[in-house]
């Protein structure tokens, strides 16, 4: 039985080969259907993946909670509600919460050593900083309660300013002006990569929220955010509500009037990847859905024509003995050959365009066997769906028919 | 047990409102080992008459039992394993599929058969030696003389081991010479103990084989064993068996 089918697909192989033109014709416009749809799920995949490796690097049981409105956000204006009493009163209030740890950052800081001069981010925050973002110190020490009680001059500099600043030297122990304050480099976080264009986690410097405020930011008692880290990271949801309760109390908010702070959770950062990702794929989507559907179609044509064509070889194969399912199944295979070929052809064009689209879009992609799963189902199925009609006419063509036209 | 039996055979087509009686009660029997031609201008049913004896086509009227079973009622998939498992078809055009090698063509009947078919490959390569085409297995149609992919045509006739080989006009399309070489192979196989039943208009045809059945308007006008045809024949090049 195995056997018989094996021959069945090398007789259909053949009958492809001996056609050439309607073989490449039909492979290639499915292919062009399948590489969109392998670029889709490897989109998708891809932004899911990006997705949870910033949750991942977030910290799956952390919250951030920013001093400004959704409004501020928006319009693009600076505001500050957190001060350092709401997050004392956080501190105090969530007891579940094993880290609350406030910040403040501002870009456009220069920072030099030497002659060399570097832009970066300043971001002032307490003790335990790589406790508190999952970020390891890798040379020197973190800070401590003592750096931040006593407003020490010390900083954590990550890997971007380490390149700019020290190309050739220890950074540990030296000093470097941020503005116009000596601060003394204490350690070098870890090396993390860039999450988008413009977003260079390794290029910034930390230093004691105290420090920050009072000799640098100008700030007495406002903090830009508080991140807070939970012990049981499957409740963030209940969490974030209480966290918004709790901080809407303190502010004085009425009902019906808006937040003026901004609760970040890892729901968020997924959401919002997913949706940017969501307009993509459904563009991509409908041109590869339409484009299969296009494919379809040229191949029933093209079956069709061959079926005309073929009606003596129909009659062969009829009067040697193939039942009327014989031929409809030979057909058949011919044409899910072809889509099948034109699978593998479009799973190639999609690995080989999607890094095209990811330099020029920074799109996340990830090639996985789903990719090619979800290509070489729709192939076969196009195969399937427009090669039954002609198939279905090549297996009712009259045997005596068929026999008188090939004399 | 005869091999063939038609019993008052009728064939009515209807075209429109049209009906055209084709066959008008033709019976026949045919015994295994027998070289039979079936003559008749065109327009006599012999065609027709062809269709129903290979299980192509079913009797409107009257019965036909092909190798003890009878055929007339049968569904299109079990004539289907009829002409699979009984009959090897001669067409005058050769009727090889152009994109297969001679062999891949010999081969094509076993694709249908239902019953297992041991050695397939060597049992082809035999029936083209057979035909005196071993050192052309590889070739296409396209490659090979009328004579040849005629010969070809008789080894895939051969390939499901039928009981009947049904000829239609086989040398139609051939000169003269060539034809004689592949009547004479026809005659090799029915000396073989194949059953040949050849459907011409050709006397010359004809004249091979054993017994000769006329028909015209639709029914047998002269059935006659042609027991001197044998003696008529012209003789033939025994390399076609070597």
């Amino acid at each position: 039985m195995m056997m018989r089918f094996w021959l069945k697909c090398a007789d259909a192989w053949r009958a492809v080969r001996a056609y050439r033109l309607r073989a490449v014709f039909c492979s290639v416009s499915v292919a062009l259907g399948v590489g969109a749809i392998t670029i889709i799920v490897a989109a998708t995949e891809g932004a899911y993946k990006q997705a949870y490796d910033m949750v991942d690097r977030f910290g799956p049981d952390a919250m951030l909670i920013f001093g400004e409105s959704e409004e501020a956000r928006a319009t693009g204006r600076r505001e500050k509600n957190i001060t350092v009493e709401d997050v004392e009163a956080l501190r105090q209030a969530f007891p579940t919460a094993y880290l609350v740890v406030p910040m403040s950052s501002r870009g456009d800081m220069i920072v030099a050593y030497g002659n060399r001069k570097h832009q970066t981010r300043l971001t002032g925050t307490t003790a335990d900083y790589s406790r508190s973002w999952s970020w390891p110190v890798t040379e020197g020490r973190d800070l401590t309660e003592q750096d931040v009680k006593g407003l020490r001059n010390v900083a954590l500099i990550g890997r971007t300013i380490v390149q700019e600043l020290f190309p050739d030297e220890d950074p540990i122990g030296k000093s470097i002006f941020v503005r116009n304050l000596a601060v003394q480099v204490v350690g070098v976080l870890e090396e993390r990569g860039s999450t988008g264009p413009g977003h260079n986690l390794d290029d910034r410097i930390v230093m004691p929220i105290t420090t920050a405020m009072k000799k640098i930011l100008n700030e007495k008692d406002r903090v830009q955010a508080v991140r807070m880290r939970f012990v049981d990271a499957t409740r963030m949801e209940h969490f974030e509500a209480e966290v918004r309760a709790f901080m809407r109390k303190r502010h004085g908010l009425q009902e019906g009037q808006p937040d003026d702070f901004r609760i970040v959770s890892p729901r968020e950062i997924v959401k919002f990847l997913v949706a940017l990702t969501g307009s993509l794929v459904i563009f991509i989507g409908i041109t590869g859905l339409l484009s299969l559907v296009v494919a379809g179609f040229v191949l029933a044509n093209l079956f069709l024509l061959s079926v005309n064509e073929r009606i003596p070889e129909i009659g062969i194969r009829r009067s040697v003995g193939a039942r009327r399912s014989d031929i409809l199944v030979q057909f058949l295979t011919e044409a899910v050959t072809l889509t099948a070929l034109g699978g593998v052809l479009g799973f190639g064009i999609g690995v080989s365009g999607g890094p095209l689209l990811k330099n020029v879009a920074e799109f996340p992609m990830h090639f996985s066997w789903k990719a090619f799963a979800a290509g070489m189902i729709m192939a076969t199925l196009v195969g399937v769906v427009f090669g039954l009609q002609p198939a279905r006419k090549a297996a009712a063509v009259h045997p005596i028919e068929a026999v008188r036209k090939g004399s | 047990m005869s091999l063939c039996v038609l019993e008052d055979v009728r064939k009515t087509y209807v075209l429109g409102d049209v009906r055209v009686d084709v066959l008008r009660g033709v019976s026949l029997t045919i015994e295994p080992g027998e070289f039979t031609a079936v003559m008749g201008p065109s327009g006599s049913g012999k065609t027709t008459l062809m269709n129903i004896l290979g299980c192509l086509d079913v009797p409107s009227q009257g019965r036909y039992i092909l190798a003890g079973k009878d055929v007339t009622h049968m569904s299109d998939d079990e004539l289907s394993r009829m002409r699979s498992e009984h009959i090897g078809f001669v067409f005058q055009s050769f009727h090889l599929l152009p994109y297969a090698t001679a062999l891949e063509n010999v081969l094509l009947p076993t694709l249908y058969l239902e019953r297992r078919l041991d050695g397939r490959r060597k049992r082809a390569m035999e029936l083209l030696a057979l035909v005196g085409l071993q050192d052309r297995a590889g070739f296409k149609p396209s490659q090979l003389s009328g004579g040849q992919q005629q010969r070809v045509a008789i080894a895939r006739a051969l390939m499901n081991a039928p009981g009947l080989i049904l000829a239609d006009e086989p040398t139609g399309a051939l000169d003269s010479a060539t034809a004689k070489d592949i009547m004479n192979l026809l005659t090799d196989l029915n000396a073989q103990g194949t059953t040949v039943v050849v459907v011409t208009h050709d006397p010359e045809v004809a004249a091979y084989a054993q017994r000769i059945v006329r028909v015209r308007d639709g029914v047998v006008v002269e059935d006659s064993q042609a027991a001197s045809a044998a003696e008529e024949r012209p003789v033939h090049d025994d390399a076609v068996l070597a």
